[in-house]
């Protein structure tokens, strides 16, 4: 009888523990959109609509201005990003899938997926060596090569899982029908696996409009300046975000956390359009 | 299979290999520039170059320059801890709070937030954690930690500053707990059903029934702290904006700090004016990657033995 009550109480104990440790747990991502929402709509009411296509404020003046040149930066940076790395993930998950008993179709699938484990900040060196360096100058297809490369592992995730999910009886209904694997890939399996492919390039929007490190050394954040051409520095507004709020500035602090608002509002509107292609989401 | 490939399927996997080859040349030229622009440090410093600390940049002469990143290394090593120890056990209740106490409609939506946690830019953590996480942390955790624990040496400092190692840490727990869960949920989960029945049909209370459940993942958990300290150390841009970023050598906590890439984020920039600043810089990167890789490939490795081991039934 002692013993059993006392597993009990433990077992009420542990329920209790549990519970306090996973509100401790969740409640910093409601603080965070809580202060974000506040802040950041506290700005967006003060500078209207405007905020999207203004300049930002000089240190000292009074109106908040706005962050236009980051916001098409961004915009531009993701979809620059999707047009390099989406055919080099696409290609990569076609051959790690099609051709998984070649030497070189296995280690390029666990090659690709071993980016993920390479701090940002090092793609960020990388291409500043590769690429800045060489040009001699920042650029917006720098900072998409940059953002190409860290999307890359996701992308390639998302079209591999896809892809090797298409049941055998379909290829077995398209290799019979005498198509080789190139036409059966073109005619049959990408029809298959639309749906991982969108979640592909959904997931590389996502990586690609809210990275801040790969941007540091390549796209030189010019603020002031709409897009010039794909050769010329560009902003985007997780950069104004990092170098706006290590400025002692107010008024750059409050800009910096209405951008905030701005990238969680696309942040959010990625990933709930991405939940709905597929179940599991990996970010 | 090799045998049978068709003509139009090998030339179809020869058009393909260009794509391959770019990983493969993408991944060694990583490791080619990192070494390449490092090497001149590590060739005038050695072994120093790790292990004093001394940051001494010359604009003048190239001579006088010494660069020792014995901080930035603790620092990162520093803050990688303390955001385990706080995101292991928050991890491990949220995965067991997920799924066994939750309800099956409600249980989706958890794993919805845990995920849009995961995914959360990292540069909004960066700006939460200095403007409102700091000084919370400063006035109700680290002050009266300091003023009653100090001669403890981790706390022996007083916080003058809101952006200290520990702050860094903390934000770093709160972003590699959600990574840390949803690597320990998927090995939760996989457990075979068989098993849960053959406890839960021993009559054992949720307490017994969870340790079991948890002792069968160990080698996930080790997993997820490996893989979780990879993240941690790898992580830069909300380091950078919490942790102070200054060359202070020191055991205490709450003094500000410096981690590899929080050094490399704020130098690398005006590197450039001086003759081994960027050298050192990239050495520094060199290690962060080293280190990472070593840390990743041991915990993947875990992991993958262990799916192995359950694939079986």
């Amino acid at each position: 009888m002692k013993s059993s009550s006392k597993r009990f109480v433990l077992d009420k104990l542990f329920k209790y523990i549990v519970i306090t440790l996973s509100i401790i747990a969740l409640t910093p991502l409601f603080l965070i959109i809580a202060s974000i929402i506040v802040n950041g709509g506290n700005t967006l009411l003060e500078a209207g609509i405007s905020f999207l296509y203004n300049l930002p404020p000089s240190p000292l003046s009074t109106s908040i201005g706005g962050i236009g040149p980051s916001l098409i930066g961004t915009l531009l940076l993701a979809t620059t990003t999707i047009v390099i790395g989406l055919p080099l993930a696409f290609f990569t998950a076609v051959l790690a899938v099609e051709y998984p008993d070649s030497i070189i179709g296995r280690l390029v699938g666990v090659l690709t997926r071993s980016f993920v484990e390479i701090p940002t900040i090092l793609i960020g060196v990388l291409i500043y060596t590769l690429m800045v360096i060489p040009m001699g100058r920042f650029s917006a297809l720098a900072g998409a090569f940059a953002l190409a490369i860290v999307a890359l592992p996701y992308m390639y995730t998302y079209v591999e899982r896809a892809l090797s999910s298409i049941p055998w009886t379909y290829r077995e209904a398209a290799y019979g029908l005498g198509l080789d694997k190139f036409k059966a890939l073109i005619h049959v399996f990408i029809g298959i696996a639309r749906r991982g492919i969108v979640a592909g390039i959904l997931i590389g929007l996502a990586k690609a409009s809210g990275e801040t490190a790969p941007l540091l050394f390549t796209i030189g954040g010019s603020k002031y300046t709409y897009f010039r051409g794909l050769d010329q520095p560009i902003d985007s507004i997780p950069l104004l975000i990092y170098e706006f709020a290590q400025t002692p500035y107010e008024i750059y602090h409050r800009v910096a956390w209405g951008a905030a608002l701005v990238l969680l509002l696309i942040y959010l509107v990625l990933f709930i359009t991405l939940r709905a292609f597929v179940k599991r989401v990996e970010l | 299979m090799k045998g049978k490939m068709s003509r139009k399927d090998k030339l179809f996997l020869y058009s393909l290999l260009p794509f391959g080859g770019i990983i493969l040349a993408l991944f060694i030229l990583l490791f080619k520039t990192l070494a390449e622009n490092s090497l001149p440090i590590f060739l005038r410093e050695g072994i120093h170059f790790i292990l004093s600390n001394e940051w001494k940049p010359s604009e003048t002469n190239p001579s006088l320059e010494y660069y020792g990143i014995l901080s930035p290394i603790v620092g990162t090593i520093y803050t990688s801890l303390i955001a385990l120890i706080i995101a292991l056990p928050l991890s491990i209740a949220l995965t067991i709070f997920i799924n066994e106490f939750l309800p099956y409609n409600v249980k989706d939506l958890f794993i919805n937030l845990v995920e849009i946690m995961a995914g959360l830019p990292t540069v909004i953590y960066g700006l939460w954690g200095a403007f409102v996480l700091a000084p919370i942390l400063r006035d109700y955790v680290m002050l009266p930690i300091h003023r009653y624990l100090w001669f403890i040496p981790f706390f022996s400092c007083n916080p003058l500053s809101p952006l200290t190692i520990f702050t860094a840490g903390v934000i770093l727990a709160i972003m590699i707990t959600p990574f840390i869960t949803s690597i320990i949920r998927e090995a939760y989960e996989n457990i075979p059903l068989t098993y849960r029945e053959a406890i839960l049909s021993l009559g054992a209370t949720s307490y017994e029934y969870v340790k079991i459940m948890l002792s069968m993942i160990k080698p996930a958990v080790i997993a997820a702290i490996l893989l979780g300290f990879g993240r941690a150390a790898g992580e830069t841009i909300a380091v950078s904006m919490t942790i102070g970023n200054s060359f202070s050598l020191t055991t205490c906590l709450f003094a500000p700090g410096y981690t590899i890439s929080s050094l490399i984020a704020n130098q690398f920039g005006n590197a450039g004016f001086y003759h081994y600043m960027m050298n050192a810089l990239y050495g520094a990167g060199l290690i962060l990657l080293l280190v990472g890789v070593v840390l990743n490939t041991i915990g993947l490795y875990v992991l993958g033995r262990w799916r192995k081991q359950f694939e079986e039934f």
